[in-house]
């Protein structure tokens, strides 16, 4: 009993560490993530526009599979949690070989080692210690530490660089994994949401994209908001100024614009849109006396609601502000919010007459008494409300995000562009029993330029060592490299 | 045969190389003329100009060796690139100057930056990798690059507040170098395939199937009555037609569709012909399929140039709205590179039919193809995950998140995945030579339907460039 417990924890440990495990989740992933761009999405489309695309039974089949929301679905975010898995097994798996690599540089090589290495080559000598120093000489000039080894009756030389280099894979894995870490630390306690602000308002309840509402513990007030534009009307520019009040006080002001946010206690406020309520701030009016040839002009302003008085007699209110006007069935109404087709109605009373009379501009027949008012109004100028729409968001796991991305850079330049050389020199007796220098290197990358600097390294001890050797005896170097 | 022609070679070749020669001079001159009557020497058109005249001097002797095999062509050409890319460099340089911001904004500037990238990537393949022979391949896609500049309206846009973010350019820069990369290591793969002695008519069969790919994705847009759709351009505000939020408006140019229609007939025909040649074990059938490639060129070029015509500045009516809508080049950047690509390819498969025995002899050897194919990746993939990881910081400071499962952001990430899966089987697996060579162009494929394909062919979700 007990066997085959342990033998099934074996074997789902090795199948999940191995590299055939991971490439099939990867593939996975990569098949289920382009059947999220292809397939009509529920939190990037209308409603309306998911069932003109699917017929309905096509469509309860996407929605109950989680097709239709791909990426939110449990199974989806059960595979991303199982390719994390593949990736710690393998790398628990890996990491103990490594470590003793990496631990335990192995300074000295034995004669086996000796005999198997590809790279390696040998000098004769007539003397340990000069050909040492050659050696140590010659390293010093490629920029390496060497080190001297001591052996049962001699010395040998040893020098490495960037051994570090042999972990950089496990460095990759683990920024991957940071990666992860964050982003599920956002998807569990991260929100996003928007706020609509006008001028002077202040709020504390975001809107989240689920609908559902979110509560600051502070307060953001919008002191001011607006737009450049370039000479043909083509935004420029998008600024509101924000105020974040917490308890009594002012905590902070910024100036925001698109693509620099406020950012206050982990909350981020962004400038995502801007635009014009439909409500009129005021409107600029002339007015001229009807009927008389006098040509005296007021210029008034007036809100909704407002009045103003035009003379002695006469008063003028601005009764209602239509931004985008439609008649229909004698009533005016409003057709949507955005100031397409305007329509201001002024009421104009008289106290001598007690007549009212209705001012509509334009005029609209059958509507506006434009020909019985003492007045005649010329529209100048109207303001409408400004709103700026804000993004808001809380993303605490971003932390972790962007430190595996660094780590990641960091993993990458290790794994792609330094390398880990190590070079031995050994004084030892060859076949005949005369004296030679072995020397050997290895690289774990970018071997053809690590051979190039063997054998130059080779070359500059043969130059040193040459005086050194016996006339008339030539100096047998033989080199074996890949 | 080919020994007589051999005899024949060194008088052409000097003639060829004499001849591009003074025509580039002559041409030069006469733009000189011009350009001294109006004033302003140094300004972008005229370096694009100069640049035209080179690398059409060295697109020249490139083909000319493609057709004859001289070997000097080579030197020549290469001195042209040089002159080409100086030129170039300063057309890059003013632009940016005069807009403020690095050339990356609209399709006029991609393609300036792209023709540069071009003539930059052809000599150091030639220094570095003595890869001579990449420019046969380059320049005649940096002419049409250039000759494609002249008609797209090249002002300066300004950028709306989105757009307004160093890290905008940090991430397309990053995007540019990673796919230049990406490209390179397909053309790489490519070679490597040919060096290892990949049978011609697989190429063909390549070839063909990724033509036949194209126009069928051109018709996706073929309206009923034989019209083709393409977006609606709005000439006031240099920006394609919306009819609501994403959504684009679409005219249908009339025959447009009955043109790609019977193109896309020629261009299955080589498949169909390549498939039957295996069937029935003929040699005359794949002879058949390579003439059939020739004409299908011939036929690809008058889709291109009767596009041109019909869509450079067309008024057409909409299925969507009232009204005639005007369009433009640079409303179809899409269809437009397919085209071009479709009968670019065609060409480098005549290339390597007529002339594969020269070709394998001034490329490098296979295993050092795939070694070079390996660095180059090992190159594009950290470029690949620092423009995920930049395009995602600015997605954080503009809107609030750096992921949204954006079909754009997902696809890149399938992209990165597709070559960490290359480098783990080479790594890991000691995967090489052919099987590495397709997990690379597979890796291209890949980029190309992440840059093209999502604004193109996907669902209109978040479609934006």
């Amino acid at each position: 009993m007990a066997l085959s417990v342990r033998s099934a924890y074996r074997k789902t440990w090795q199948t999940l560490s191995s590299i055939k495990t991971g490439v099939i989740l990867i593939i996975l992933v990569v098949i289920f993530s382009a059947a999220g761009t292809v397939i009509l999405q529920r939190p990037m489309t209308d409603p309306d526009d998911m069932q003109r695309a699917y017929s309905p039974a096509m469509l309860r089949l996407l929605d109950t599979t989680g097709l239709t929301d791909v990426f939110h679905a449990h199974w989806f975010v059960a595979l991303l949690i199982l390719v994390s898995l593949s990736i710690i097994a393998a790398s628990v798996q890996r990491f103990p070989n490594s470590w003793r690599f990496f631990a335990r540089p192995y300074k000295s090589p034995d004669e086996k080692f000796r005999k198997a290495l590809p790279t390696q080559a040998q000098i004769a000598i007539t003397e340990e210690e000069h050909a040492l120093d050659a050696a140590e000489r010659a390293l010093h000039r490629l920029r390496f530490k060497s080190e001297r080894i001591v052996r049962t009756n001699s010395f040998s030389v040893f020098a490495e660089r960037n051994r570090i280099s042999e972990m950089a894979v496990y460095i990759v894995h683990a920024s991957l994994l940071l990666i992860f870490l964050g982003g599920i630390v956002d998807a569990l306690y991260g929100w996003r949401g928007s706020l609509t602000l006008t001028p002077g308002s202040a709020s504390n309840h975001v809107e989240l994209r689920n609908g559902a509402g979110q509560e600051l513990p502070f307060s953001i007030r919008c002191d001011g908001t607006g737009e450049e534009t370039y000479a043909d009307g083509t935004p420029k520019r998008w600024w509101s100024k924000l105020v974040v009040i917490d308890g009594l006080r002012e905590a902070a002001r910024k100036e925001i614009v698109v693509n620099d946010p406020l950012v206050y206690r982990g909350v981020r406020f962004y400038q995502a849109s801007y635009g014009r309520t439909g409500k009129l701030d005021h409107l600029l009016l002339d007015a001229r006396p009807s009927g008389s040839a006098s040509n005296a002009v007021q210029q008034i302003s007036l809100a909704v609601g407002q009045s103003v008085k035009l003379d002695a007699e006469t008063t003028v209110e601005l009764a209602e502000f239509i931004p985008d006007y439609v008649v229909q069935d004698g009533h005016v109404y409003a057709r949507s919010n955005d100031v397409e087709n305007p329509a201001v109605h002024l009421i104009v009373t008289s106290r001598k007459t007690n007549a009212v009379v209705n001012v509509w501009l334009p005029e609209i027949p059958g509507i506006a008494e434009n020909a019985s008012s003492p007045y005649i109004f010329e529209p100048k100028d109207l303001k409408t409300g400004l709103y700026t729409g804000l993004e808001v968001s809380h993303e605490p796991g971003q932390w972790a995000v962007w430190a595996g991305v660094v780590l990641m850079a960091i993993g990458l330049t290790f794994v792609f562009y330094i390398s880990h050389v190590r070079f031995w020199a050994v004084p030892v007796r060859d076949a005949q029993g005369r004296l030679a220098l072995w020397m050997g290197g290895t690289a774990n990358r970018n071997r053809e330029a690590f051979e190039l600097k063997f054998k130059e390294l080779v070359e500059q001890i043969e130059n040193e060592l040459k005086p050194a050797v016996v006339a008339g005896q030539a100096p047998a170097t033989s080199i074996a490299g890949r | 045969m080919s020994r007589a022609r051999a005899e024949q070679q060194p008088a052409t070749g000097t003639t060829l190389i004499v001849l591009v020669g003074l025509s580039i001079a002559f041409l030069l001159f006469m733009a000189f003329l011009n350009v001294v009557k109006s004033g302003n020497i140094l300004n972008e058109a005229n370096l694009l100009y100069a640049a035209l005249i080179f690398y059409a001097g060295a697109g020249a002797l490139y083909l000319g060796f493609g057709v004859t095999g001289t070997d000097s062509y080579i030197r020549f050409a290469s001195l042209a690139t040089w002159a080409g890319l100086i030129a170039n460099s300063g057309a890059v340089a003013h632009r940016w100057y005069e807009a403020g911001h690095p050339p990356f904004a609209s399709l006029y500037e991609m393609l300036l930056s792209f023709v540069w990238t071009l003539a930059a990537l052809t000599l150091i393949a030639e220094k570095r990798y003595a890869v001579k022979v990449i420019g046969t391949v380059t320049m005649p896609v940096a002419i049409v690059g250039v000759v494609l500049m002249q008609l797209l309206r090249s002002e300066v846009r300004p950028l709306v507040p989105a757009l307004q973010s160093t890290w905008l350019h940090v991430h397309v820069t990053l995007a540019m170098l990673a796919y230049a990369a990406c490209a390179l290591s397909f053309a790489l793969a490519m070679m490597f395939l040919i060096q290892d002695r990949l049978k011609t008519e697989n190429f063909l069969a390549a070839t063909s199937i990724f033509t036949v790919g194209i126009y069928a994705a051109i018709l996706t847009r073929f309206e009923k009555w034989g019209g083709l759709s393409v977006v609606a351009w709005d000439a006031e505000n240099k920006t394609e037609v919306f009819i609501s939020r994403g959504v684009r408006l679409f005219v249908t140019i009339p025959d447009l569709g009955w043109m790609i229609l019977l193109v896309f007939a020629a261009v299955a025909a080589p498949l169909v012909l390549y498939m039957l040649a295996r069937v029935k074990n003929s040699e005359g059938f794949l002879s058949m399929a390579n003439r059939a490639v020739f004409i299908s060129i011939l036929l690809q070029t008058l889709a291109l140039v009767f596009f041109l015509l019909r869509a450079r500045d067309g008024v057409y009516p909409s299925l969507d709205a009232e009204g005639l809508y005007q369009t433009s080049l640079a409303a179809s950047p899409f269809i437009l590179s397919a085209l071009v690509a479709g009968i670019f390819a065609n060409l480098l498969y005549l290339l390597l039919l007529w002339r594969r025995k020269d070709l394998e002899r001034l490329l490098p050897d296979a295993e050092a193809l795939d070694r070079i194919t390996y660095k180059t990746i090992c190159i594009a993939f950290p470029l690949l995950t620092l423009m995920i990881a930049a395009g995602a910081y600015w997605a954080n400071r503009a809107w609030g998140s750096y992921w949204n499962w954006d079909p754009k952001e997902t696809w890149a990430a399938i992209t990165w995945l597709v070559y960490a899966g290359y480098l783990h089987m080479r790594i890991t697996r000691g995967w090489r030579g052919r099987r590495a060579a397709y997990f690379a162009i597979l890796g291209f494929a890949v980029v190309m339907f992440t840059f093209f394909g999502v604004t193109y062919l996907l669902p209109g979700l978040h479609a934006y460039a």
